[in-house]
C-alpha cells in the first residue's frame, strides 16, 4: 500500500522518459553486462567475498570442463549432419544424371543395333523372296518392333482439373487401370499399333502405375496422356464406343472430369520399341508363311519367330 | 582464470572425442549455443573491464544455458516453440552485439 501511494507520488514530480515504453529493449542496451560481475567485484573490493575452499574451486573447474565440453558438442552436432546430408544429396544426384545418361545411350545402341539387324535381315533375304520379306515386315509392325505409319485414332487422356493440388485426389487422376482398358478396346477395335506418349506397346510391354505415375515399358508417364491407334480409325471409333471402354470413358469424363478427346489422325508415326527379346519360340502348325527349302538356314526361324511374336501381339496386347 | 583454462579443456576435449549429442536435446542446441555465446563475450567483457570472477562466468554460462532450453521447450510444450526461440534470438542477440561493441571500444579504444 505504502509502496503504491510513493510511486503515484513520485509519478507526478518525476518526468516521464520518452522511451518508457521501451525500456526493455533500453535495459539490455544499457546494461549488457551481467550484475553478477559487479555485485562480485564490489564484493571483493569491501573484502567479504566468501573465502574460496578446495572443493568449490574442482566443482568450478568441473562444471567448466562440462560447459566447454557441451558446447563443442552442440556446435558439432549442429553442423556436422548439413555437410552429410548437402553431400550425400550431391552424390545421388550426380548418380542419378550419370545412369540417366547411362540408359539414353544405351536405348539410342539398342534402336541402333534393331535398325543395323532390320536391314542387314533386308539384305540376307533380298529381293528374291516378296513374300516372306513383306510377311515378315508386317509381322515386325505387328509386333511392335518397327516403326509404322498409317491413318488412325488419337485419344488423349487429361487428367482432372483440381483446385488444390496438394490434396489431390487420385480418383480423379488418369489411372494405369483407364489406359489399360484403353488400350486392349483399341485393339479389341482392329487397331494395328498403338503408342501411349511415344511409348511403343509391345506383346511384353506393361501398364503399371507407381505411385502416382503411371509407368508404359517401365518408362514413367504423365498426364496428358496420348494414345495414337493405327488402323481404321472410323471403325475403332464406332466399336469403341459400342463396347464397354465406350462406356468407361464416359464415365471418366461425366463422373471424373478426366479429359477425353478423340481424333481421327490422316497420318500418325509411331515409333519402334527395337528388337524385343526371344524367350521360346515355336513354328505355328498353321504356318501362313512359305517356308523355303533352298533359302538360307536363318529364314525359317526367323519368320517363324516373327509370326509367334505377331500372333502374340494381339494375344498378348489384350492383356496389356 | 581457472573457468578459462577448464573451458578451453573442455571445447579440446569435445572437440577430439566427438561426443554424440541425444536426439531428444536436438531442438535446443541452437539457442543453447547462442546462449553460450552470450556468456562467453559477457565474461570477455567482464574482463577487459577487470571484474572477471570465476564463479559468476560459469554460474551465468550455466544458467543462461538452461534457461535458453528451458524456454525452448516451455515454448514448444504450448506451441510458440518458434515465436519464443526467435524472443531468446533477440534478446541474446542484442546483448551480444553491446558487449561485442564495448570490448571493441576497450580494445580499440574507438
Amino acid at each position: 500500500m505504502t509502496s503504491r501511494h510513493a510511486d503515484e507520488a513520485g509519478a507526478v514530480q518525476v518526468d516521464r522518459r520518452p522511451d518508457a515504453s521501451m525500456t526493455l529493449l533500453t535495459e539490455f542496451y544499457r546494461r549488457p553486462l551481467d550484475p553478477g560481475y559487479a555485485l562480485a567485484a564490489e564484493r571483493r573490493a569491501a573484502g567479504h567475498a566468501p573465502p574460496r575452499r578446495r572443493l568449490g574451486i574442482v566443482g568450478l573447474v568441473v562444471l567448466a570442463v562440462l560447459l566447454g565440453l557441451g558446447t563443442a558438442a552442440a556446435t558439432a552436432a549442429l553442423r556436422q549432419p548439413v555437410g552429410q546430408v548437402s553431400e550425400a544429396r550431391r552424390v545421388l544426384e550426380s548418380q542419378i544424371t550419370e545412369r540417366g545418361d547411362e540408359a539414353a545411350e544405351l536405348q539410342q545402341q539398342a534402336l541402333a543395333l534393331s535398325d543395323e539387324i532390320a536391314t542387314m535381315q533386308s539384305s540376307v533375304l533380298g529381293s528374291a523372296d516378296e513374300p516372306l520379306q513383306s510377311a515378315l515386315t508386317a509381322g515386325a509392325v505387328e509386333a511392335g518392333s518397327l516403326a509404322a505409319t498409317g491413318p488412325g485414332l488419337r485419344v488423349v487422356l487429361t487428367d482432372a482439373k483440381s483446385d488444390h493440388p496438394d490434396a489431390e485426389d487420385p480418383d480423379n487422376r488418369v489411372q494405369d487401370i483407364d489406359l489399360q482398358v484403353l488400350v486392349n478396346g483399341l485393339w479389341e477395335a482392329g487397331a494395328e499399333a498403338i503408342a501411349i506418349n511415344g511409348q511403343r506397346l509391345t506383346s511384353m510391354t506393361a501398364i503399371r502405375s507407381a505411385g502416382s505415375a503411371v509407368l508404359v515399358d517401365l518408362v514413367a508417364l504423365s498426364s496428358p496422356y496420348t494414345v495414337e491407334a493405327i488402323g481404321d480409325s472410323v471403325q475403332m471409333q464406332t466399336e469403341l464406343a459400342r463396347s464397354s471402354t465406350g462406356q468407361l470413358l464416359a464415365t471418366l469424363r461425366a463422373t471424373y472430369g478426366i479429359g477425353v478427346d478423340m481424333s481421327s489422325e490422316r497420318r500418325l508415326a509411331l515409333p519402334g520399341a527395337g528388337l524385343t527379346a526371344l524367350r521360346s519360340a515355336s513354328v505355328p502348325e498353321d504356318s501362313r508363311l512359305p517356308v523355303p527349302a533352298s533359302d538360307a538356314p536363318s529364314g525359317p526361324v526367323s519368320s517363324g519367330a516373327a509370326g509367334v511374336a505377331g500372333s502374340a501381339g494381339r494375344a498378348g496386347g489384350g492383356g496389356q | 582464470m581457472i573457468a578459462v583454462i577448464g573451458l578451453v579443456v573442455g571445447v579440446v576435449a569435445g572437440l577430439l572425442l566427438q561426443p554424440t549429442v541425444p536426439l531428444e536435446l536436438q531442438p535446443y542446441l541452437p539457442i543453447a549455443v547462442v546462449a553460450a555465446l552470450d556468456a562467453l563475450f559477457g565474461g570477455l567483457r567482464a574482463m577487459l573491464d577487470g571484474i572477471f570472477d570465476d564463479r559468476v562466468f560459469l554460474t551465468s554460462f550455466l544458467s543462461n544455458v538452461v534457461v535458453a532450453a528451458l524456454i525452448v521447450f516451455l515454448g514448444d510444450q504450448l506451441g510458440v516453440g518458434t515465436q519464443l526461440s526467435t524472443a531468446v534470438v533477440v534478446v541474446l542477440g542484442i546483448r551480444i552485439f553491446s558487449n561485442a561493441a564495448s570490448i571493441r571500444r576497450h580494445l580499440f579504444k574507438a
